[in-house]
């Protein structure tokens, strides 16, 4: 279980994602930000991380009707100069193999791994009929500048509860 | 040919390609919802204007092709769209145009900075980066 420790939360949302919420939400992290007054890259580190980690919920989101336990979760907190964000959706288990290999292999490679998989994945790859180029992760781990936590919880045999915490640090110059 | 004029939306940025004057814009904000739906007509255009250059020699023949890129923001699937368009124009170097592309980021900006300094090297072709 990933750790949810006392910090002060910027924004959550629990439910099922419409593309207009992802709006409402990035548009409530702007608010804050602006109001905070940190500098523009740490505004877009922190955008980007949230717009690839929702549009993944929402393309990725295998909502399970009957369980109000598992709806998707996303929330942003801000602690001790980082700001942390989490975003969790129940999927399919036969996600979960390809899913993890893409993480651990985001997670091992330094910044300058990640700049060339990201180039050889936008230079080879095709975009997939939801709209997704294979990108998102590879982004997440590139803006964040930390290895993106994550954990499977099983719900039963056919889904599990997919949950990744992202960490980036206020301190950017 | 017509210019091609999209109007800006919440999710989508403003695209205005004008081949009389030979340029070429797109700004502000991507993330469409339908990104395919969404870039596929740019690049279908693209192709058209190609094949008028190339292969009916009009005045646009050795043209200065300006394209300005001034985003605020774009999500990972536009990039892979913005690096398909940007490719298009890449083809007009062969056949003697010469191509500008300005990529604009705001001030203090170092990721849209760093994207388009990524999307450089991916063409192999150097940009001009210029602050707002």
């Amino acid at each position: 279980m990933l750790k949810v420790s006392e910090r002060n939360n910027i924004l959550t949302h629990i439910g099922q994602l419409s593309y207009e919420e992802i709006g409402f939400l990035l548009n409530r992290m702007s608010a804050y930000i602006d109001k905070q007054g940190f500098n523009i890259t740490v505004k877009k580190k922190i955008y980007a991380a949230m717009v690839e980690s929702l549009e993944n919920i929402y393309k990725h989101q295998d909502i399970i009707q009957t369980d109000p336990e598992h709806l998707p979760r996303f929330s942003l907190f801000i602690e001790d100069q980082i700001i942390s964000l989490f975003a969790s959706n129940s999927l399919r288990v036969e996600k979960i193999s390809p899913l993890m290999q893409k993480l651990d292999k985001v997670n091992a490679l330094d910044r300058h791994g990640l700049k060339d998989l990201y180039k050889f994945t936008i230079l080879s790859g095709n975009v997939s009929p939801k709209g997704g180029a294979g990108l998102g992760i590879i982004n997440i781990a590139k803006v964040s500048e930390n290895k993106i936590n994550y954990t499977f919880e099983k719900i039963n045999d056919k889904f599990s509860y997919f949950t990744i915490n992202v960490l980036i640090s206020l301190n950017v110059k | 040919m017509e210019t091609l004029y999209i109007e800006p939306t919440e999710f989508t940025p403003k695209v205005i390609f004008d081949p009389e004057n030979s340029t070429f814009d797109i700004s502000g904000f991507s993330r469409p919802e339908n990104v395919i739906g969404f870039y596929k007509p740019i690049l279908k255009w693209m192709e058209d204007y190609n094949d008028i250059v190339l292969s009916n020699n009009t005045q646009f023949e050795k043209s200065i092709l300006t394209v300005n890129i001034k985003m605020t923001y774009f999500n990972s699937a536009s990039s892979k769209f913005l690096l398909d368009i940007l490719l298009e124009f890449m083809k007009f170097l062969s056949k003697g145009n010469k191509v500008e592309i300005n990529w604009y980021y705001e001030e203090g900006d170092d990721e849209i900075l760093e994207s388009g300094e990524e999307i450089s090297d991916m063409l192999g072709y150097q940009f001009n980066f210029i602050p707002f």
